[in-house]
């Protein structure tokens, strides 16, 4: 008997007991749509933080103050301190310097009102951070020392104001003030995203916070081998405009990218795993289900499988009708739940968490391996039963009820 | 044809040892039309099974066609009843789900033929059940069963056809169809054994073998 024969058998036995087959299928399809969406979900996130970490630049460290709850004296970052590490005699590794000043804002033109990031910068940002004009332009120089009502948007928040209509020139209102839009961004995706809205450090110094603080100075390192050395600088520089004692804790702490980015990613690959071995479990539950109804399958069909032996099947005639209907009632399953993984992560890419949107990215490995998992699944469930098939006695069988 | 040897089968239940066949030898030639009687544990059925390549006996040779069976590994055996031998049972055994052509197509898809549709319904046609090709078994009667049976048994063109009580199921004007059906069988050249236990059905062949406790007590010629 040919195996396309062993095929077809499968498939009239599958389709003759369609409520049963559909049930037994159940479990496969859950468990492949739960591996192939939760592995995606987790590669979906793997993938938003490096682009995240990315348009935060690669070689970019982010200087903050200290939240050590054991140093006395905090004193804030300043613009001047930002200026400071400009100085190249005292840091030649650096090649840029921005201080940046952020806080979360409502911004209204029209009718349409956003709450954003509203984030204070110099033109330098561009150098140490991936922003990508759209259109317009970005902050210059003469709207830092002007102090000029000027912002950009980000690409989303841009969209969320106008919609389809052009920004440049527009007039909005950030906490109460008149600010003219005169440049937005490209889309950079990542967590976060693109609602944010930029203006001038010192227009924000002086029209929102007030005061002369800025929270966060991002550098560049020259290049990414400087990064040891930039630390260095940055520590030498702050400390001694900080008035710290040999000895005494830095009031400050430098972010490196890198750093950041690699533990991230390590966690990250961890709760992929998790992720995968959730969906694992189910798919294993999925197989048990299919083993059961194979053995009940089997002692259901003694008296036909009686009647086959005794018309010249041979044991491997009837191993491989049982196996293949287990393996084909798997793979049905399995590109079932594939399919309606597809559909559920296409779904899921319109909920966003607050700042952050869920994003499932299948790949064509994830779904090859789901595949070949669901079939292997049904091949080893399939065995037991086919193998008790397989070796029943046809006189036996024959006299079965 | 076929050649039985001093057969003996003997269970072995643990504790005892049930001698279900004595040193049986028998044989039959081409054409011919034998029943087996004998009450229930006379041995009849261990007697089909071992005739019809379902068991092996513990001792004793047996030929079919010049080969040995007894011998011979499962597979082989299994080649055996899809090449050589028929079978036809009391309770008909079609499979449900398959229409009368499918249920005789069966034995030919194990022989791995091809024009397997076609052979089927020629099949159905030499026993006059073709009007019910696609039919299930459970559209039709008795009767009707018993012929497709009986197709099913002829596709691989047998040289013996073993029929298990094939008229238990069936009425006395069905029984006699069914009977003359496989007369007409014998007139063609294919041996057929009938186990029975109904001295009316044993009247249609030409020879009668009387069986009790495993052993041959009378032989009766027509």
């Amino acid at each position: 008997m040919s195996i396309w024969e062993s095929v077809k058998t499968a498939w009239q036995s599958i389709f003759s007991n369609k409520l049963r087959s559909s049930l037994t299928m159940l479990g496969i399809v859950i468990g492949v749509m739960a591996v192939v969406l939760l592995v995606s979900i987790g590669q979906g996130f793997q993938q938003s933080l490096t682009t995240t970490f990315n348009n935060m630049g690669a070689s970019a460290l982010y200087i903050s103050s200290s939240t050590d709850k054991t140093i006395t004296t905090v004193r804030p970052l300043t613009f001047e301190d930002a200026q400071a590490l400009e100085d190249k005699t005292v840091a030649p590794s650096i090649s840029a310097v921005s201080p940046t000043l952020g806080s979360r804002g409502s911004v209204s033109y029209g009718n349409n009102n956003v709450t954003i990031q509203i984030t204070g910068i110099t033109p330098a940002i561009t150098q140490i951070r991936n922003y990508q004009m759209e259109e317009g332009r970005f902050i210059t120089d003469q709207d830092t020392t002007a102090r000029n009502n000027v912002v950009v948007l980000g690409y989303q928040a841009a969209l969320d104001l106008f919609g389809s209509e052009s920004p440049i020139g527009k007039s909005l209102r950030v906490s109460g003030s008149k600010f003219q839009v005169v440049g937005t961004m490209q889309k950079m995706g990542g967590f976060g995203g693109d609602s944010y809205l930029l203006m001038p450090l010192t227009t924000m110094q002086s029209k929102i916070t007030g005061g002369n603080n800025v929270q966060q100075i991002a550098v560049k390192a020259a290049s990414p081998e400087l990064v040891d050395a930039v630390i260095a600088e940055i520590t030498s520089v702050i400390r001694a405009r900080h008035y710290i004692r040999t000895g005494g804790a830095d009031d400050f702490t430098i972010q490196d990218m890198r750093e950041t980015l690699n533990s991230m990613q390590q966690t990250m690959a961890t709760f992929s795993i998790f992720l995968g071995a959730v969906g694992a479990i189910s798919l294993l539950v999925g197989g048990i289900g299919i083993m059961n109804i194979m053995l009940v399958s089997v002692s259901e069909r003694t008296r036909e499988v009686g009647i086959r032996k005794a018309i010249g099947a041979k044991r491997r005639d009837i191993l491989l009708q049982f196996l293949i209907e287990a393996a084909a009632l798997s793979l049905t399953g399995g590109l079932i739940g594939l399919l309606l993984a597809l559909g559920g992560a296409s779904l899921m890419g319109n909920i966003s968490l607050g700042t952050m949107s869920l994003k499932a990215e299948i790949s064509a490995t994830i779904v090859i391996i789901a595949l070949s998992v669901s079939v292997g699944t049904g091949l080893i469930s399939g065995t037991y039963p086919a193998f008790m098939a397989a070796k029943l006695d046809p006189i036996e069988s024959l006299r079965h009820e | 044809m076929i050649e039985l040897k001093n057969i003996t089968k003997i269970y072995d239940l643990g504790t005892v040892k049930v001698n279900a066949l004595d040193d049986i030898s028998l044989s039959c030639q081409k054409g011919e039309f034998i029943s087996i009687m004998g009450h229930s544990g006379s041995g009849k059925s261990t007697m089909m099974n071992i005739l019809g390549c379902l068991d092996k006996p513990t001792s004793g040779s047996y030929h079919i066609d010049g080969q040995d069976v007894a011998s011979m590994s499962d597979d082989a055996l299994a080649v055996m009843r899809n090449r050589k031998l028929g079978f036809v049972f009391q309770s008909y055994n079609l499979l449900p789900k398959l229409t009368a052509t499918a249920n005789v197509e069966l034995p030919l898809i194990y022989a791995g033929n091809k024009n397997r549709h076609q052979r089927a319904l020629d099949a159905l046609e030499s026993v006059d059940i073709a009007d019910r090709a696609s039919h299930h078994p459970s559209e039709m009667s008795g009767g009707e069963q018993q012929r497709v049976a009986v197709a099913r048994a002829l596709i691989n063109n047998p040289l013996v056809i073993l029929a298990d009580e094939p008229t238990g199921n069936l009425d006395t004007a069905t029984s006699h169809n069914i009977m003359m059906l496989l007369t007409e069988q014998c007139q063609k050249g294919i041996t057929v054994i009938v186990v029975t236990h109904e001295e009316d059905i044993a009247k249609y062949t030409q020879r009668t073998i009387y069986l009790r406790d495993g052993k041959i007590i009378e032989e009766k010629r027509r």
